[in-house]
């Protein structure tokens, strides 16, 4: 017999606080009857990394989509960096706020290279307004967004791929790839959605060492949907565990690791 | 000579017609069954201000184009919000109202009848009288149309679109308002088209509802898809295709109204080939097939 609570259970929790960049206040999301979020109440601390943890179908990305606003909420706030965003804010928005995100399904524009796939993602480009792209000093302008492409392209670590096609790249290179266009978006938290996921093992410590750089050079904040729990315990702060659109366990690592609903509700 | 001169400058017109379109279906991925409902909309608008009105030339032009950018930018806020099949839909329905209109407001447009003694362009004291002339200024305006076109294709803004063509979601993800983009494009396609309808009516000095069409929206978004979408010289090699080689029927001596159907079936007949066999078109690059894009 499962033991939920119906509040976040948290095992233990670091005394020391930092600021929190992410929080959701009873969040619900419903499909046809189905409670796939379930009065999530969650503080992302900035300049952590966090991992959401779960069976398939525990709600994860679909949180995931309502914080990023692909997805309306039913009920509940969601506020990032003091800014109350569930009020009808539109998924571009909410990106340009400073949240980015990878999708599970790897999504990319593949007809484009490594390089323009970074340019894309740049934000306050003159160019990319019709008056820009036509009187705008194209040359300048593309020098400076190439320059920077290559600048995040070199940080995560794929730079000689740059003038490769995406659909060309690995798969662990696309994955990496999808990254770099988050940090090139300026974005401080970043949701990554399986990062690890059908990637080769030496790629797979790549991208883990990324995160880990990224946290402790760039002061990102990163909250990861993983089922590798291998990688979950390598780089998360802290995990949060979900089953059935709830958090059933919230804190250390080890911690989540022992307790007894997280081992019957995903890991046995 | 006057008649070869006659078909390059159709084929001009219609080239500013096609990379405007490209623009949209091409580089954007929306299809769009309404071009010929814009290209009507400037080739009315010029030739109710020429014949009814001492206004320069111009008025009728920037009238179309701004007529053309309203109506754009209706369309794209009732149907830039539905999926991509719905919106070709939704223009499919504006082309059959326009059309409607160039056909039965009569008071206006004088009806099936059409419009006659449309006047030629008066450009500061020079009038475009012969054929030769109507050539050098319809030439100079389809190159600049191109040379718009193009530099808004390879700047920041063209793979802002061809992005969203790909994936619009994760396009949304990236910061960008798809939708402003999408509208911007629609209306720029637009507003071109309908100078291509404004050239047309000061060239022909005659029109009458039966060439802005279905018919001829369906035509114009052929010779995109045959010519190649996306590419940069696609559409014009389309139009130059689709325009000159039905000419050559002219030569066969068939009877006009077994031409003229011969005709349409060669229209659709190349559609089908190209999708099947070289859906990429004659030079493009990008496919409408979903598993060469995938």
């Amino acid at each position: 017999m499962k033991n939920k609570d119906q509040n976040n259970i948290k095992l233990s929790r670091s005394t020391k606080k930092r600021k929190i960049i992410l929080e959701t206040k009873c969040l619900h999301k419903h499909f046809d009857g189905t409670k796939a979020v379930n009065g999530v109440s969650l503080a992302i601390e900035e300049g952590s990394i966090v991992s959401l943890i779960g069976p398939n179908g525990a709600g994860k990305t679909t949180l995931f989509n309502v914080v990023t606003g692909f997805l309306s909420a039913d009920a509940g706030k969601v506020v990032f960096d003091g800014i109350h965003m569930i009020s009808k804010m539109a998924p571009y928005n909410i990106a340009r706020l400073g949240i980015g995100r990878t999708f599970q399904d790897l999504r990319l524009i593949r007809r484009l290279t490594a390089m323009e796939n970074v340019c894309l993602a740049l934000p306050n480009q003159k160019g990319d307004k019709v008056i820009g792209a036509l009187f705008g000093r194209r040359n300048r302008e593309e020098k400076r967004r190439r320059a920077e492409a290559m600048n995040w392209l070199g940080y995560i670590g794929i730079g000689e791929e740059a003038n490769t096609l995406a659909e060309e790249l690995s798969y662990g290179q696309q994955k990496l790839l999808t990254v770099a266009c988050c940090l090139a978006l300026g974005s401080r938290l970043l949701l990554l959605d399986e990062p690890v996921a059908g990637v080769n093992p030496a790629l797979a410590e790549k991208i883990l060492e990324l995160l880990l750089r990224l946290r402790n050079e760039e002061a990102k904040t990163i909250l990861v949907v993983e089922h590798n729990m291998d990688a979950v315990m390598k780089v998360s702060d802290r995990v949060v565990a979900m089953d059935e659109g709830q958090i059933i366990a919230d804190g250390k690592p080890k911690q989540i690791l022992e307790s007894a609903a997280v081992i019957e509700a995903y890991l046995e | 000579m006057d008649y070869l001169l006659h078909l390059l400058i159709l084929t001009f017109i219609f080239s500013i017609l096609t990379v405007s379109l490209n623009l949209l279906v091409g580089h954007t991925g929306l299809f769009t069954i309404a071009h010929a409902a814009f290209f009507g909309l400037g080739a009315y608008s010029s030739a109710i201000v020429g014949t009814k009105s001492n206004a320069p030339f111009y008025i009728g032009f920037v009238l179309g184009i701004v007529l053309s950018i309203v109506f754009s930018y209706i369309i794209s806020l009732a149907t830039l919000r539905l999926h991509e099949d719905y919106f070709a839909i939704a223009t499919f329905g504006f082309q059959m109202i326009l059309f409607a209109v160039f056909q039965n407001w009569i008071a206006m447009t004088n009806g099936p009848i059409g419009i006659a003694g449309v006047p030629k362009p008066n450009i500061m004291g020079w009038v475009v009288q012969s054929h030769f002339e109507s050539l050098v200024f319809i030439g100079v305006c389809t190159i600049a149309c191109w040379i718009f076109i193009n530099r808004l294709a390879v700047s920041a803004f063209g793979q802002v679109l061809r992005a969203i063509r790909e994936d619009e979601i994760y396009t949304q993800a990236l910061g960008k308002n798809c939708f402003r983009y999408k509208s911007s494009a629609s209306a720029i396609s637009g507003a071109m088209a309908s100078l291509a309808g404004s050239l047309y009516a000061h060239h022909m000095t005659y029109i009458n509802p039966a060439r802005f069409s279905v018919t001829d929206s369906i035509l114009i978004l052929s010779m995109v898809i045959i010519g190649g979408a996306g590419s940069r010289l696609g559409p014009i090699v389309g139009a130059i295709i689709l325009v000159t080689l039905p000419e050559a029927l002219r030569f066969l001596g068939l009877p006009s109204n077994v031409a003229a159907n011969l005709r349409q079936i060669l229209y659709g007949s190349a559609l089908i080939v190209c999708i099947i066999w070289r859906p990429q078109g004659l030079i493009g690059k990008f496919s409408f097939r979903k598993d060469e894009n995938s």
